[in-house]
């Protein structure tokens, strides 16, 4: 099963998203913020990051830079309630694979991430 | 010509003590025993002073540190110049400064997103206690601080200074 | 069309006169102990009008005035208010219907030509109003039809409402001005250069934030599964100090975030308790273990209210080709009133008024309701309405697909 880590500070969506990934996928991680985010993906890497974008001490499109710059094959899926265009283009620079918007269906999930890393 | 206009009419005479409520940015004074209240007290700062002798109490209602950049407006919107305000009012009532005692409450923290340097809740409670400082009036009770609202009333004929939070039993200054 | 800030508080201060000049004519009529809680210039749909008197019955007097201002004001007061107000004008007035009447006619009529009479002194002019005609109605239907507008539907109105001191009675004074000789006299009245706000695009922005209510409420939905509905979205124009007065003094559940970009400032998702509740646990897959608002309500409601402010915002940046940042959600369980008192203190520390907006949204399934409230600041709302290209006003989706290509 491909790993995967969770980026959000909500505890409510780390857990919405744990049930949807677990059935499919090893869960190396739940952070919440982009500090813990690029932390555990250097200690994990994992095959895919759900990176939430409004997270404190530092946001989920700085971590994905990073995390893309170190390893530029990583698969990242923007995972927010953020839908605005300019924010997607910052998205689409720091190299995220993929945007989900919040609210979203089970569906949408499993499809954006059979898009990023086919199974 | 004179014109009629009522405004002479004498209230009538009430038992209980009457309720004077105090908005944001405003302050009253009672010389008979009215119980003075406010509500919604975030980082704003309820001052009840009052002076046993006279017996006059009043209840300013103040949402920023000072006017200092302010031209004119509304006194009682600051902290400096609504203490000051108010202290005008009791004197004009008969109190004197001597005899007049201060209870605060308010200034929370809550929801202050200035990055740096103290919120406007607690430069609010350095500025009233400063402004009372100044007119050597001492301040007999506090709660201010924290992460709450509070609501407060100035019982004016026993000081007594009685403040609520949302989520909490009301206590007695 | 261009309207300062400062005749916008000017009129604002004059609403507010006239509605104490009319406090005053009442508290020497019947020794009423009445004072003036809030006054407000509202930007809204004409069809919203009134939405926040829905099921209440009211009696009061209506008339038209015109001269320097044209169109049509009411005071009214709950029903159930009548019968007090009549007796403690003429003791027993209320035993006979008739005498009720007229005593609501008689303080109407006094009150409601102490507040014309406050306007037209200020605008050195007359402004002539037609004898009172009573009205007994239900809801929004007390109030007279909203003007008919040319381009936009919507309609300013000034609202009053007064308290009666230790009673729970609340008086409205309604003003519904025509369009144009309030846009003219506001116009004269006002210093057009500096700090004048586009009287036009404030009318488009408040209808793309009707969008972003929409959109907010759909997102609702999606995650509770209770069809939810958009009501009410409106823009204000208060004095700071009367921003707090907006939203009651009851518990509010809810997120309150910074937004900074072009707009700037705070918003907040805020429900009622039972509301909050309800609508948590409608997101839950499981039940909830013990009573009233607990720990799991609360992180259901601080990802709902993020969720929330997410849709309310990108529709601005979308169509203003910018970015609102917000930041994490900060959750508050507190009296409404002082939720928003912190908030207004920071606006405040640079002006003296404020613009809020304001919308609400329901739902018939089950006890629900949710207010967004917006505090942006002046200086980079104006930059906004600037930046403004009413011909993008529909374009509030960002297209994923095609970003992600």
């Amino acid at each position: 099963m491909p790993d995967v880590l969770i980026a959000d500070d909500s505890e409510f969506m780390r857990n919405l998203l744990r049930e949807i990934l677990e059935e499919d996928h090893t869960i190396v991680g739940e952070v919440e913020n982009g500090v813990e985010a690029v932390e555990v993906y250097k200690e994990e890497t994992p095959d895919l990051v759900m990176m939430d974008i409004v997270m404190p001490i530092r946001d989920g499109i700085e971590a994905t830079d990073e995390i893309k710059s170190s390893n530029p094959d990583a698969n990242v899926i923007m995972c927010t309630s953020v839908g605005q265009e300019e924010k997607m283009k910052e998205a689409v620079k720091a190299g995220a694979d993929g945007y989900i918007t919040k609210p979203f269906q089970k569906p949408s999930v499993i499809e954006a991430i059979e898009d990023v890393v086919p199974s | 010509m004179k014109v009629y206009d009522g405004s002479q009419t004498e209230r009538a005479q009430q038992s209980e003590p009457e309720r004077i409520k105090v908005g944001i940015a405003e302050y009253r004074v009672t010389t008979d025993e009215a119980v003075l209240t406010t509500s919604g007290l975030g980082s704003c700062i309820g001052v009840g002073i009052y002076d046993e002798v006279s017996g006059a109490a009043g209840l300013v209602h103040v949402m920023l540190p000072t006017a200092e950049d302010v031209e004119g407006g509304n006194r009682a919107k600051f902290a400096d110049t609504g203490v000051a305000a108010l202290v005008e009012a009791l004197e004009a009532e008969g109190a004197s400064r001597d005899g007049m005692r201060a209870k605060i409450a308010g200034g929370s923290d809550m929801l202050d997103f200035s990055e740096n340097g103290p919120s406007i809740g607690s430069r609010n409670a350095d500025q009233v206690k400063e402004t009372l400082a100044a007119f050597d009036i001492p301040v007999l009770g506090e709660d201010v601080g924290g992460d709450h609202g509070r609501s407060l009333r100035l019982e004016s004929d026993t000081g007594d200074f009685v403040v609520k939070s949302a989520n909490t039993e009301s206590t007695t200054l | 069309m261009n309207v300062d800030i400062q005749s916008l508080g000017t009129f604002n201060q004059l609403a507010h006169e006239g509605a104490q000049q009319a406090t005053q004519s009442l508290a020497q009529m019947t020794g009423i102990d009445a004072v003036v809680d809030v006054t407000k210039i509202t930007l809204l749909d004409r069809a919203d009008v009134g939405d926040d008197l829905t099921g209440a019955e009211f009696v009061g007097v209506q008339f038209g005035f015109e001269g320097a201002l044209e169109g049509e004001t009411v005071l009214v007061f709950d029903r159930d208010s009548a019968d007090t107000i009549a007796d403690s004008l003429m003791p027993g007035a209320s035993d006979d219907p008739a005498m009720a009447q007229s005593s609501v006619e008689e303080i109407g009529n006094i009150m409601m030509s102490g507040f014309i009479d406050g306007w037209a002194d200020y605008l050195d002019s007359t402004i002539d109003h037609s004898p009172p005609e009573y009205i007994e109605r239900s809801g929004a239907d007390v109030l007279p039809d909203a003007p008919e507008p040319d381009e936009h539907q919507q309609v300013f109105v000034f609202k009053s409402e007064i308290e009666w001191v230790g009673e729970s009675v609340n008086f409205y004074i309604y003003m519904l001005p025509e369009y144009d000789p309030l846009a003219e006299m506001m116009m004269e009245h006002g210093d057009t250069d500096g700090d004048a706000i586009p009287i036009d695009k404030l009318q488009t922005f408040n209808e793309m934030t009707t969008s972003g209510t929409q959109q907010a409420a759909g997102n609702v939905e999606m995650m509770t599964g209770i069809p939810t509905t958009a009501e009410v979205t409106e823009i204000s124009f208060a004095p700071i100090e009367d921003v707090p007065k907006q939203i009651g003094t009851d518990t509010y559940v809810g997120t309150v975030v910074e937004f900074t970009g072009t707009p700037s400032g705070y918003l907040m998702v805020l429900f009622d308790e039972v509301s909050a509740v309800n609508v948590a646990e409608a997101m839950m897959p499981v039940e909830v273990e013990g009573d009233g608002v607990t720990d799991q309500h609360k992180a259901a409601i601080e990802e709902l209210g993020n969720i929330m402010t997410s849709g309310f915002v990108d529709g601005w940046a979308n169509v203003l080709q910018t970015s609102v940042d917000h930041t994490p959600p900060r959750l508050v369980h507190d009296m409404g009133r002082s939720i928003v008192d912190p908030l207004a203190a920071q606006v405040g520390q640079h002006q003296e008024h404020a613009f809020i907006i304001n919308s609400t949204m329901r739902t018939d399934d089950i006890e629900f309701n949710a207010e967004i409230h917006a505090l942006p600041n002046e200086k980079e709302l104006r930059e906004a309405l600037e930046d403004l290209d009413v011909e993008r006003a529909d374009e509030t989706d960002a297209d994923v697909e095609q970003i992600f290509e």
